[in-house]
């Protein structure tokens, strides 16, 4: 649905950097990876919170 | 108490991260330090949340969760375990209400990341809340934590045991963590790519564990900065301590 505020398995706070990483690299061209590094989100516990998430707001508010 | 002989040496530092290296303690210290900045060390977090209208598309307890994930600012030293806070938000769509939005009746506590975002909002929908947040120890609920990913190592000393022979191999020997040379030099393996033969090209080398003394790596979420929380929490076990004395003595 929305970015988890921590990840799940280090609880580093990963919400704060959802936006930046969205218009870079989801929206953007950059490479994902890169732009992880970039945000010093350098675990990969708490890379795969960032790269494997999905927005779903959009796919849920009609039905609210 | 024996006169121990503690030497701290920062080798990375920053507000939220830090690597410290520190001589002189006992495998059963260090583990104690570390378990008292995760457990031990209170951060203020959201813990009772009043609704006063939420039409957004996720539910009342979710929105709950997320707002009490949010670290907040926690100068320890002006509250006690247990203090309240009480925080507002009022956002309506179409926009993002952001843990920025958020706004505390007490400017010493304020949310220490201001761009988590809570919860989209469309057109028409509208939070409205009140929360409290609470002074209390990761002991009580993982969302007080000031510590995150606290952990520790040994410091390796690395000796040159001499050539390699002529027609021996050069192989990687990957290595992570700090290192000491035998000039006393303290490096990170980030500095030769954790491959020592990278930096004693042909050189034989044993490494071993330096006998107490422990490689920190301390982060933490914002609520407390990294040196805070490394001496509040050797205050803890200090209180502890102090306790135990005054009642065996009673």
């Amino acid at each position: 649905m929305m970015i988890p505020v921590r990840c799940f398995t280090c609880g580093n706070v990963v919400g704060e950097h959802w936006d930046e990483f969205k218009a870079r690299a989801r929206e953007g061209d950059e490479d994902p990876g890169e732009v992880l590094d970039d945000l010093g989100v350098d675990r990969h516990c708490c890379r795969r919170m960032m790269v494997s998430h999905t927005d779903l707001v959009d796919v849920v508010s009609p039905y609210q | 108490m024996s006169e121990a002989d503690f030497d701290v040496q920062y080798i990375e530092r920053d507000d939220r991260s830090a690597r410290v290296l520190i001589r002189g303690l006992s495998p059963a210290f260090a583990n104690g330090i570390r378990r008292a900045m995760i457990a031990d060390v209170p951060t203020f977090s959201i813990d009772t949340v009043r609704f006063v209208e939420n039409s957004s598309v996720m539910f009342d307890e979710m929105l709950g969760l997320r707002l009490g994930l949010v670290p907040l600012t926690t100068p320890i030293d002006d509250f006690e375990i247990g203090d309240e806070v009480t925080l507002a938000l009022d956002v309506a769509g179409p926009g993002t209400a952001y843990s920025g939005d958020l706004v505390s009746s007490e400017p010493l506590v304020e949310p220490a990341d201001k761009n988590v975002p809570l919860i989209e909002l469309k057109e028409g929908q509208r939070v409205e809340l009140e929360a409290d947040a609470v002074l209390d120890t990761g002991k009580e609920h993982a969302k007080h934590q000031g510590g995150v990913s606290v952990g520790y190592r040994h410091l390796q000393r690395v000796t040159v045991e001499g050539d390699l022979g002529e027609f021996d191999e050069e192989e990687t020997r990957i290595l992570r963590g700090v290192i000491e040379t035998e000039d006393g030099e303290i490096v990170p393996t980030e500095a030769f790519d954790h491959d020592l033969s990278e930096r004693y090209p042909g050189k034989e080398v044993s490494v071993e564990d330096v006998p107490g003394a422990f490689v920190f790596h301390v982060e933490t979420d914002g609520s407390v900065d990294v040196e805070e929380l490394i001496v509040r929490a050797i205050g803890t076990i200090e209180e502890r301590a102090d306790e135990l004395r005054t009642t065996i003595a009673v």
